[in-house]
């Protein structure tokens, strides 16, 4: 999130609301965090968010340099190895794959539930909504029961007799995205959702009434307004993905470890908390980038809602 | 997301971010309560039904628990000097590492005796909480008790014995000395391993091998037949046994380990955790008990005339059995060596 609101976005063109400072010009404190009258009960948040936050980030990256040794031993070690490169692209090949997924899927859930009769339409946010609740790990160990060899799945297709051999749907990539998928979906159907029933429909009702067919106009003027929604529920999921370690230890294969799980075993197996915070810390500042470089091309601060 | 939080918080505990509770800690030191940790779950319930209550009973002691046992947190704890963990239970291998940094006490053996233990499972800080061992655990549906694995090199035969096999997927799991043992070299000339030897044999079967992590994992591996045959801890094998799943442990060639009892350095009630250590290593009753319900071993062979007839079948400190050892893990060994070979095993695995 920092990257959203810090140095990564370009500075915007259109004229600042009254109380921010414009960019260039020299602004107190004060009128930096819009501190008038009634902001100044931020205090409190803005003090905790520097404890729990800010500063373990910053111990964090101080002892990526300072443990064992002062210097970039840590970060030399990750970049010396083809093997923690690999991770890291692994992590961030998984994360898109994931994100595109869930958009496949989640985009057409959501324009349903919009459709849907009031009674389908909580039967439908109920299916969302109670996976939502339930423990990664137990949901997690729910697939394993489905997907494996003698799993649910697989058994079912042997005994219909459309497969002669297991499908290899964990222990692989494929495990992998169907878990993350599961998991993830709701971050992006919800925000959808409610960027989808914001939507006057009589809009598109309107293009019809112009002369666009119904296909025209959904991609015309529907799937425009709901820009903010998916940009919203893409980075949700996308920012979480890379960071996901149980999924993908029970669901993947040994060529399948992201970064989380190799953080988890540098910080809790193997002892090695400077690395591990490295480890992070290049975690943090690919995405960072990652989303500095989305952001030249989309304007997230708009599409998010941050500069409206 | 999520990652970033647990290393966050253990990395801000490690230097101090919470400086109130070093005082709780110490003005409940008049208290008389110990905590111990374990790994959790059912197991943990039974330790400390056998070994740990009928002790705080007779002394008057208010007993405290937490799991799983964290490497990490033993040295955060430590390290930032409020130590609210007592005796946990520790893999060997980090008994020494945490030994050699001062993350743990060094035992007083005037006050714990240990004349009734065999001393390689004694060291500086630590003292033995239980035997197990890793053996040949398979399915009976899959490969029927006579026509199964015996040896670790008919293990490893997938021609002979078609199905996935599987391990630990921590270097300390007992894969390397089962792969060593696999391709001929004998139990005496076990350690130290041939990293790269067993890695050579390891590649052979490499595509037919499945990493479990926890011990639910394993059993649930091997009892639906997905992975017919699994290097497995005994004690689990031998539950699953009991409960009516088609699972057996053989015992042929099995790698006897153990697991260690530390103390966090700086833990206020020490004295009273070094006397709990002293009552369990020499409570063969209690052992027993434990032993009865987990099929886990007792580490004080006294215990063994009090175990169950058809549960000493099952132990790895049965006569039967012991003639059955083909090694025991050296931990020394691993203490030195796990951080490379972990390294190494990931890339293995990786690629």
């Amino acid at each position: 999130m920092t990257a959203l609101t810090g140095s990564a976005a370009a500075p915007p063109e259109a004229p600042q609301p009254v109380g921010h400072a414009r960019p260039g010009t020299r602004a107190s404190w004060r009128e930096r965090l819009a501190l008038d009258g009634w902001g100044g009960l931020t205090l409190p948040l803005i003090a905790y968010l520097l404890v729990v936050f800010v500063v373990p980030l910053a111990i964090i990256f101080s002892r990526s340099f300072t443990d064992p040794t002062l210097g970039l031993d840590n970060y030399r070690a990750f970049f010396g190895s083809p093997v923690y490169l690999n991770v890291l692209v692994n992590t961030f090949v998984t994360a898109l794959l994931v994100t595109g997924v869930t958009l496949l899927i989640g985009y057409p859930y959501a324009y349903l539930m919009t459709l849907a009769s009031p009674f389908w339409r909580s039967v439908l946010l109920v299916v969302v909504l109670v996976p939502f609740w339930t423990s990664l790990l137990v949901r997690s160990f729910a697939l394993v029961l489905l997907l494996g060899n003698t799993g649910v799945i697989n058994q079912t297709l042997l005994a219909l007799g459309v497969i002669d051999e297991p499908l290899a749907l964990m222990r692989n990539f494929v495990g992998v995205t169907i878990g993350m998928v599961q998991v993830l979906l709701p971050f992006l159907v919800l925000p959808l959702y409610a960027s989808m029933r914001a939507i006057d429909l009589r809009l598109v009702q309107a293009a019809e009434g112009l002369g666009a067919r119904p296909a025209y106009a959904f991609w015309r003027i529907f799937v425009p307004l709901t820009i903010p929604g998916v940009a919203a529920g893409l980075l949700l999921v996308f920012i979480q993905s890379l960071g996901f370690y149980i999924t993908p230890a029970l669901l993947g294969g040994p060529g399948n470890i992201m970064l989380g799980e190799l953080i988890v075993q540098q910080v809790s197996a193997v002892l090695r908390w400077g690395f591990a915070a490295a480890l992070a810390a290049i975690l943090l500042v690919t995405t960072m980038l990652l989303l500095a470089t989305v952001n030249r091309f989309v304007d997230l601060r708009r599409h998010l809602g941050v500069d409206r | 997301m999520t990652t970033a939080v647990v290393a966050l918080s253990m990395l801000a505990t490690a230097c101090g971010a919470s400086p109130d509770s070093s005082e709780e800690a110490a003005s409940s030191s008049e208290a008389s309560e110990l905590t111990v940790v374990m790994w959790g779950g059912e197991d943990q319930q039974v330790t400390v039904d056998a070994l740990v209550m009928p002790w705080a009973e007779e002394r008057g002691v208010e007993i405290r628990q937490d799991s799983p046992s964290d490497y990490a947190k033993i040295r955060a704890q430590v390290e930032s000097d409020r130590v609210t963990w007592g005796a946990v239970e520790v893999e060997p291998n980090f008994a020494v590492t945490a030994c050699e940094n001062g993350w743990a006490t060094p035992l007083d053996f005037d006050v714990i005796d240990v004349s009734a233990i065999d001393p390689q499972f004694v060291n500086d800080c630590a003292v033995p909480i239980l035997e197990y061992a890793f053996t040949i655990a398979y399915n009976t549906d899959k490969y029927p008790t006579g026509q199964h694995p015996t040896s670790w090199a008919e293990f490893f035969d997938t021609e002979a014995f078609p199905g996935k096999r599987g391990f630990w997927r921590y270097a300390t799991g007992a894969m390397f000395e089962a792969a060593l043992l696999a391709d001929g070299v004998a139990p005496d000339d076990l350690y130290p391993l041939d990293i790269d030897r067993a890695f050579a044999k390891l590649d052979t079967i490499k595509d037919d091998i499945v990493f479990y992590d926890t011990g639910q994992e394993q059993v649930q591996l091997v009892s639906s037949g997905e992975v017919p045959l699994i290097q497995a801890w005994n004690g689990r094998i031998f539950e699953a046994a009991q409960a009516g799943q088609p699972v057996a442990n053989e015992w042929n060639e099995h790698l006897l380990s153990y697991d260690h009892v530390i103390i966090p350095n700086g833990y206020p009630h020490t004295d009273l955790a070094q006397e709990w250590m002293n009552w369990f290593l020499n409570s063969p009753e209690a052992q027993a008990d434990y032993a009865n319900a987990s099929a886990y071993a007792p580490v004080n062979d006294a215990a063994m005339e009090f175990v169950e007839p058809h549960v000493g079948d099952e132990l790895p400190t049965s006569a039967a059995n012991a003639a059955k050892r083909a090694a025991v893990m050296d931990y020394s060994y691993w203490a030195e060596h796990y951080d490379p070979v972990s390294e190494r095993m990931n890339e293995w695995m990786a690629g």
